[in-house]
């Protein structure tokens, strides 16, 4: 009894302290992320700016991984140290702070370069949700990526470098039930109404209806009858041609009762007709499987279902033969209607009708997905909840397969030879883009300077011209090995990198380290769509720019 | 070796300057981190208010044992730790209090606002122009925000673009026929509540009520006309509240369902069936009682209703109702008659949860979690620690900017360019960050330009007081009006006022705009509006008119307020209004909301017919 009311206190307290992100997220994006299990690496300003994030938020727990000790300038540069901690473990100060933001996650931290534990101890990432890996080299980043393609985990890299950032993700496949569109088209269905709904809308005597009434019959009921109406007399056809659905709309229109003593052609606007021409094109043109999602269907991962499969492959399969054998092209129904013009009944009864064929509709696709499941040698059907099936009906017009390149596969892409610098010239040649492709190619070279060189570019205070030099020269040749342009704000851009001797500034810091942890959260939640690409901030121009072919 | 740099010589103008931070909360915090991280070593930081556990997921200089502190002075003590040479000065204050007069403000390089209420907002940004001080605004909401540069007399000023309006709900809606959950929620909330425990309605959602009709006499009559008996002496709480529920949810719905002319075209309501509140009263009767005396903090907790994302029955919302009643009126008898709905005081969110569900159930409305009545009720803004950690460094870079332009003035200009930036919610769909150029001043807007305001109303019944309060201090965001008409003073307000005058002006409010003595407002008026703690003036141009068919007969209409100029962007997309956190006194207006529609926030304005 005790236990259980103290676990309630816990979980109310948690609630409280979650509050304005469960409003974003939910209960089951909070859930997630409570349960995830997250590395950093490397523990400068942009490391710990994202870490913090997201022990704001609430993951389970953090593993700190940074081979330096602090120094008197990391006081300066980041808010998890102070004058205490000079000398110590970086990994482990920004452990023990990180700690004090939030009793409920639990630390750890390992006092090893990054760069170390991926030669020696490479399995040291299993077990990981997610790696948020800052700061590090090409040459490292290929390494990481191949690392946690293995282990599963999933890995946001983020670097800060003087003004300019460059955040990625690396996962071989990221699947997204809620996506969160910003437009999503209505499934009114009513070109093709089910029985009931037909049956519903077949009642209404529009002719009998009091004038108040009939001003708010929703305008799904009135699509449907007067596409009935109009097929009558176009051989059971509805509007074809722009002519057509023109006269339609005016058929709408012509249907409105007109005020008593008005003079002829006076309409007594309803908004629901208004509405019903505004949606007509729902009857001619109607919202049927999208292409990405017919692309899904082909994916071998939906037509192959195996143990290892995930719900979400065996929910689109499920789907497919929905689509197939049971609706004849519709997807199943999400089950919610728009605000619409009508008495509080009409909206009432509709809004079940809606709801009550989409629970018919999920039961279908859960019945069919379990069938798939139970037919699969090693797969558990009693794994897949029908809650996670209805969320998958609801959000079906919109999920989303993410895979994402390597960072090998991305970096060759790009900068490998002539054959694929057609996209990056495009960038470059573009004055919207040019800037920010130059930056990422900059950077580039700033670590091919330091695989040369040993150091950064303007490491040293006396070398920063010669170093312009270098990078200069290492840019040039790539541009022109790739037979590509350069740009005339190069100079300034590389005489930029160089001054600031690859060290993070607070602002870009706080800039790169909060897109990598709300990439991350997107990761971790499953919720809304994660970056694919690369993301270059440039903080000179305040703009951001994405590269990377989809 | 050079490891902290920035645009070039910005570390250095950062140094010497001195930077007003007003908001300690959201991106508040994220601001003053890297503020001091980035070389600002002279801070001054304004906020009123006290931390609360549900700041804690975001506002990082703030731990559990701060809950209940000052937020200034938390967030100044913490910044201080980050960086122990910077010198910071912390109001624990209210930035509309007279001792952050324009000199205040023009002791200052470069203003930083990370505020939560519209209010506000205008208020700095008329001080910033006063003052002549460049201002950075900036507000976030969910993944969304964007940080805005106001230059006086180069770019526009936060009030060029017409501000959304906060949503207002009918009122024959609110009190007869509700069809959406949050009229139901707006009733329990600004109306029910008070009725009981309050106080008058604050931030009042319900759109005022036709008062005025009989020239204003009964101004600030109570408006949560609901009837209910007052409890008798000795009656126990849950009696009372059973009386309660008795006359408001059974008796008051069967009388509005008897008038007929009502309910020609919808369903009328149903009243509460007297076996529904015996039910509930058997689950608060039959709970289990912890063994000590302590007040619950919650009603729905002591029931036994954990999870708020639930929806309770009928019967369960009858319980949490009465059991509220009884915590709120015997455990927080000292309380009663001054208390409001407060969205961090859980038995405030169980009452207007319960409420609001009983009434949903009489209307046959959908019920709600109070999780979610909770957000519709306290019009909570989604709010995470990445979007204010974004808008903090690009809030930084952009006042650098603004610095280094006094320093430098040889620059082309091009680096230096301040920049409006969007961070938009979904990168895939674009550019996660969004950035234009700032407009000139609308040549058309009151506050920076000088523009003439044009008021339509009916002045045979406007008073004074409704001009002063809902035009010039509401609508047109002045915080001390003085009202001058040819050579008449007919308004002043403030402290050092003499008793004689301020009882001469208080009789003055009760008279409409057409009785006023000397020279009487009416059609063609121009009213000169001054307001010196803000240094600014108006010139109202007033036209008479009647009512139209089915408005306010004391309606009023600004025109003269900024609407967008051509090629504008008019503000659609600004997550305007919601700083950090959310407000007490703000609404979120939905078109500003990205996640919106998926929250369990606010709805769309209810195209149902309305019976009025
Ligand atoms: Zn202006």
């Amino acid at each position: 009894m005790g236990d259980a009311s103290a676990v309630a206190r816990e979980s109310q307290d948690k609630d409280k302290r979650y509050d304005r992100q469960i409003r974003i997220w939910g209960k089951d994006g909070q859930r997630k992320l409570e349960t995830a299990n997250v590395c950093l690496l490397g523990a400068g300003p942009t490391g710990s700016e994202a870490m913090k994030n997201l022990v704001l938020g609430g993951v389970s727990s953090y593993t700190i991984v940074d081979g330096t000790k602090v120094t008197e300038r990391d006081l300066g540069n980041n808010f998890l140290m102070d004058k205490s901690s000079l000398g110590q473990s970086k990994a482990e100060c920004c452990s023990r702070l990180l700690q004090d933001f939030n009793e409920s996650v639990s630390g750890r931290f390992v006092a090893e370069t990054p760069e170390q534990l991926m030669d020696a101890k490479p399995d040291f990432f299993d077990g990981f949700d997610l790696v948020l890996a800052t700061q590090l080299t090409s040459a490292y980043q290929h390494k990481l990526c191949d690392i946690c393609r293995k282990s599963g985990a999933r890995v946001v890299f983020g670097r800060s470098y003087g003004l300019f950032g460059l955040v990625r993700i690396s996962a071989s496949e990221h699947t997204v039930v809620e996506s969160k569109p910003d437009n999503v088209l209505l499934h009114l269905r009513v070109k093709d109404p089910w029985p009931e709904l037909a049956e519903y809308a077949s009642n209404f005597d529009l002719e009998s209806l009091d004038d108040m009434t009939y001003k708010h019959v929703p305008y799904v009921v009135l699509l449907i009858k007067l596409a009935e109406a109009w097929k009558l007399g176009h051989g059971g056809n509805l509007p074809q041609g722009r002519a057509e659905q023109r006269d339609f709309k005016a058929f709408v229109r012509s249907q409105q009762r007109r005020r008593r003593g008005e003079p002829e052609g006076v309409a007594d606007e309803g908004e629901n007709f208004r509405e019903a021409v505004e949606n007509a094109h729902y009857l001619w043109s109607p919202p049927g499987v999208p292409s990405e999602i017919s692309r899904y269907f082909a994916d071998p991962a939906c037509e192959e279902i195996t143990s290892a499969s995930s719900h979400f492959w065996v929910c689109m399969a499920a789907v497919k033969d929905f689509v197939a054998e049971r609706s004849g092209g519709a997807l199943p129904l999400p089950g919610s209607i728009p605000d619409m013009t009508a008495t509080t009944d009409l909206y009432l009864d509709l809004k079940r009708l809606y709801d009550s064929k989409a629970e018919e509709d999920c039961d279908w696709v859960f019945d069919r997905a379990i069938q798939i499941l139970s037919r699969t040698p090693g797969a558990d059907p009693s794994a897949l909840g029908r809650d996670y099936v209805k969320g998958f009906c609801k959000n079906c017009a919109h999920v989303k397969v993410l895979r994402f390149p390597t960072v090998r596969q991305e970096q060759e892409g790009f900068l490998g030879g002539a054959s694929q610098s057609s996209y990056l010239q495009s960038l470059l040649l573009s004055e919207d883009t040019a800037e920010n492709a130059f930056v990422y190619l900059m950077l580039h070279a700033a670590d091919r300077f330091r695989q040369t060189h040993g150091h950064f570019p303007g490491k040293f205070d006396d070398g920063v011209q010669e170093d312009v030099g270098g990078v200069k020269s290492i840019v040039s040749s790539a541009l022109s090995e790739a037979g590509l342009p350069t740009i005339p704000v190069a100079e300034e851009y590389v005489q930029e990198l160089c001054r600031c001797g690859a060290g993070e500034i607070h602002t870009v810091a706080a800039v790169v380290g909060g897109i990598v942890a709300e990439e991350a959260i997107k990761l971790l939640t499953e919720q809304f769509v994660p970056l694919s690409g690369t993301l270059v901030y440039n903080a000179i121009r305040s703009t951001t720019l994405r590269i990377g072919k989809f | 070796m050079s490891g902290t740099c920035s645009v070039s010589g910005a570390r250095e103008a950062c140094l010497g300057s001195r930077v007003l931070c007003v908001g300690a909360g959201g991106i508040g915090c994220e601001l003053l981190k890297t503020l001091v991280l980035s070389g600002f070593s002279n801070i001054t930081v304004i906020d009123m208010d006290t931390i609360e556990v549900s700041n804690l997921n975001r506002q990082f200089l703030f731990r559990r044992r701060h809950v209940g502190q000052s937020k200034a002075k938390v967030a100044r003590e913490a910044s201080l730790r980050i960086n122990p040479k910077a010198k910071i000065v912390a109001h624990h204050a209210n930035i509309k209090e007279d001792q952050f007069d324009v000199d205040f403000f023009k002791s200052f390089d470069c203003v930083l606002n990370g505020l939560d209420n519209l209010e506000a907002r205008r208020h700095v940004n008329r001080m910033a122009l006063a003052a002549s001080v460049p201002l950075v605004e900036s507000g976030t909401a969910g993944y969304r925000g964007q940080v805005t540069v106001h230059i006086k007399g180069e770019t526009e000023c936060f009030e060029c673009q017409p501000k959304p309006i906060p949503k207002k709900y009918p009122v024959c809606t609110i009190r007869n026929t509700p069809d959406k959950p949050i009229h139901c929620i707006v009733w329990a909330k600004d109306l029910l509540f008070p009725r009981l425990f309050g106080g008058e309605a604050v931030g009042a959602e319900a759109e005022r009520e036709d008062e005025g009709k009989n020239g204003g006499e009964d101004e600030g009559k109570d408006r949560s006309d609901i009837e209910v008996s007052e409890r008798a002496e000795g009656q126990p709480a849950v009696e009372y509240g059973c009386v309660v529920l008795r006359e408001v949810y059974g008796d008051a719905i069967a009388r509005l369902a008897a008038v007929e002319d009502m309910w020609k075209d919808r369903e009328p309501p149903t009243p509460l069936s007297s076996d529904v509140i015996a039910a509930g009263r058997a689950i608060v009767q039959g709970r289990a009682r912890g063994g000590d005396d302590k007040v619950p903090t919650s009603a729905s907790l002591a029931l036994g209703l954990s999870d708020s994302h639930a929806t309770w029955s009928a019967e369960q919302s009858a319980a949490v109702f009465l059991m509220a009643v009884e915590i709120l009126l015997d455990g927080h008898a000292d309380r009663v008659g001054k208390l409001g709905f407060d969205k961090e005081f859980p038995l405030s969110v169980d009452f207007v949860t319960a409420a609001s569900n009983l009434r949903s159930h009489c209307y046959g409305i959908e019920p709600k979690s109070s999780f979610d009545v909770k957000g519709m009720a306290g019009n909570i803004i989604h709010a995470i620690a990445t979007t204010n950690a974004i808008i903090s460094g690009l809030i930084v870079l952009e006042a650098q900017k603004l610095l280094l332009r006094g320093l430098r003035q040889d620059d082309d200009g091009a680096t230096l360019t301040p920049w409006t930036t969007f961070v938009q919610h979904n990168p895939t769909g674009g550019r996660l960050l969004q950035r234009i150029k700032p407009l000139p001043p609308n040549p058309k807007c009151y506050v920076c330009s000088k523009a003439q305001v044009v008021m339509e109303a009916n002045t045979g019944l406007m008073t004074l007081g409704r001009l002063v309060d809902d035009v010039l201090r509401k609508a047109l965001a002045f915080a001390e009006p003085t009202v001058t008409v040819g050579s008449t003073m007919h308004y002043e307000c403030g402290d050092d006022l003499e008793e004689d005058e301020r009882e001469r002006y208080d009789a003055l409010r009760k008279r409409s705009l057409g009785d006023l003595p000397g020279d009487p407002i009416g059609h063609g008026s121009l009213v000169q509006v001054e307001d010196f703690s803000q240094e600014m003036s108006v010139e109202l141009l007033v036209c008479h008119r009647e009512p139209r068919e089915g408005e306010d007969p004391d309606f009023f209409e600004v025109k003269g307020e900024v609407k967008g100029q051509d090629g504008g962007r008019g503000g659609e997309d600004e997550p305007e209004g919601e700083g950090d956190s959310d407000s007490d006194d703000l609404c979120v207006v939905e078109e500003a909301v990205g996640e919106k529609r998926k929250g369990a926030g606010q709805e769309e304005p209810a195209k149902r017919q309305r019976a009025s």
